[in-house]
């Protein structure tokens, strides 16, 4: 089934999240306000906006179960918001609840952890705060995770258990944290990750050979592989048990996101503008690519930008005229980088569709299994 | 505007401060023995290109090349040694000798050949036979690889 295409806004789509029933859409278009969107029919239109936030909106994330929403922003805060009837009105509103962060620098990302007790927020302070609900006085509290962060962490992911907790920071690393706080969690049994997780303890750390930031990171399903994308154009998948690490290069530009759609399967997408399936298991490694041009040519550098520069090299042309107007369109879905993935709707325990947004403003809905053509296998191997 | 403040080194007070050499594992081998090996490679890359094996010669110049800040000299002799090989292949062999390299391989290629291209005029670099290089190490392995030049902080 062909992709469905939303155009939601003329401006870069920082982030998106679905409440449960994915009649409603949260985004930041790059601003300081989180703009919800209702669907009405085949179209998208914006019904309310929570401004609270004054820097851009980062990272948006939608409780599906207690449908509350969280935003983190660059100025340092983070705002719970929850529908409650306006006491003068009684229409239905999002009232913001501030958290106290307690960090000094931007907030990066934001998740809610399985069971919505608690929620991490990456930020560029070289920590990652745990936020639990105080309901003694009424507001969220905070805990950081800061050893051995030596950078902004600019991702994070839940383990299923509601404990452990994957970040990728700046500094080249993917760690598995314990992110365990007594007054909420039980005690956790161990996983493959470990059995004794105090609050911070380091349950791994993990580098691709090439170094470079860690974008993205994610757990699969069942929480005993990590998988995370970095900006040397890899994906490394992390068998902890094995204890194995597989890096898989890429042969176009870096991912930036990433999800699991089942134990198998991973979508990751970023500045090629193109999702990528990637189908992982323990003997073989398969990437799947999206409609490339032909053998010969290098991504794709020759369509646009190429022969703009050929036409003035060769004839002398600059400026517009030189190139068809449709020579500047990519030949991709998005027409720029693809800023965040996230599941979208689950079938029989994998996840069928996932929806993506970028930088040119649009609003994608793939089907897992079919966001794009196989073209060729590529694959390297590091134990 | 003022900007005289951006030469001051605020990471001085910083002790927490993320140094360049924390962001990449350290060549375990000792200077001294880095450098004799490049020296004991350019001989066995003068042996391979006399029987004509280009791929050979990649190879052996290509593997465990010295990287990190206390081996100037073996990068030197290193990137000398490369420069011999890719000056004496003929241009329509390039494309089949790329495909028979390792990614390893191609991945640190493309970081001497841009090594190469940030100086010209040095020893026998010659800028059009690295652009040829360049264009057809880009065709097989894609601009990930020169991603990968980028990011990699293990600098030839």
């Amino acid at each position: 089934m062909a992709p469905e295409i939303f155009h939601i806004a003329q401006t870069p789509i920082t982030c998106h999240a679905f409440s449960a029933d994915h009649k409603q859409l949260a985004v930041s278009l790059n601003s300081n306000d989180a703009q919800i969107f209702t669907r009405q029919g085949a179209a998208w239109t914006p019904t309310e906006t929570l401004s609270e936030h004054d820097k851009l909106i980062t990272s948006i994330d939608w409780a599906p179960n207690s449908n509350r929403i969280v935003t983190a922003s660059q100025d340092r805060n983070a705002y719970v918001w929850q529908q409650t009837p306006d006491p003068q009105t009684g229409k239905t509103i999002w009232k913001p609840t501030l958290v106290l962060l307690r960090i000094n620098r931007a907030a990066t990302h934001v998740r809610w952890s399985p069971n919505e007790d608690k929620f991490a927020v990456a930020s560029g302070a070289r920590a990652i705060a745990i936020c639990s609900f105080d309901p003694e006085n009424n507001w969220w509290v905070s805990k950081l995770l800061k050893k051995p962060i030596r950078s902004t962490v600019l991702s994070v992911d839940w383990h299923p258990n509601n404990v452990l907790l994957a970040a990728g920071s700046a500094d080249m690393k993917a760690r598995v944290f314990s992110a365990y706080i007594k007054e909420i969690d039980a005690k956790p049994t161990a996983t493959v990750w470990g059995s004794k997780l105090p609050f911070n303890t380091v349950c791994g750390e993990y580098a691709s050979p090439a170094g470079g930031w860690v974008h993205a990171v994610g757990f699969s399903p069942s929480g005993d592989v990590l998988a995370f994308a970095s900006h040397d154009s890899s994906i490394s998948i992390v068998y902890p048990g094995g204890p194995a690490i597989y890096n898989i290069r890429i042969s176009s530009l870096p991912f930036v996101t990433l999800t699991w759609t089942g134990e198998d399967s991973i979508v990751a997408a970023g500045h090629d503008c193109q999702p990528v399936v990637s189908a992982a298991s323990t003997t073989t490694r398969r990437t799947r690519g999206g409609p490339r041009a032909g053998p010969g040519s290098v991504g794709r550098l020759n369509s646009g930008a190429w022969s703009t520069f050929q036409d003035a090299d060769k004839r002398g042309h600059t400026g517009p005229g030189g190139v068809k107007e449709k020579d500047t369109k990519l030949t991709t879905v998005h027409q720029n980088t693809i800023t965040s993935v996230r599941p979208y709707e689950a079938r029989g325990g994998r996840v069928s569709k996932v929806s993506t947004t970028g930088v040119d403003g649009t609003l994608v809905i793939w089907e897992a299994d079919s966001v794009s053509a196989v073209t060729g296998a590529m694959g390297g191997m590091r134990m | 505007m003022d900007n005289a403040f951006r030469k001051i080194d605020i990471d001085i007070y910083d002790e927490d401060v993320l140094q360049e050499e924390e962001l990449f594992d350290a060549d375990p081998r000792d200077p001294a023995q880095v450098l004799d090996d490049a020296k004991q490679r350019q001989n066995a890359v003068r042996g391979a290109l006399a029987r004509s094996d280009v791929v050979g010669a990649l190879n052996i110049v290509l593997e465990d090349a010295p990287y990190g800040s206390k081996v100037e000299e073996a990068k030197t002799v290193s990137l000398q040694t490369l420069l011999t090989i890719l000056n004496t292949t003929k241009a329509t062999e390039i494309p089949g000798v790329i495909r028979s390299l390792s990614l390893d391989g191609q991945d640190t290629l493309m970081k001497y050949l841009y090594k190469g291209m940030a100086m010209p005029g040095w020893g026998d670099i010659s800028g059009s036979i690295l652009l040829g290089w360049h264009e057809k190490l880009t065709e097989v392995a894609g601009t990930g690889c020169i991603v990968r030049t980028m990011t990699d902080r293990r600098i030839v």
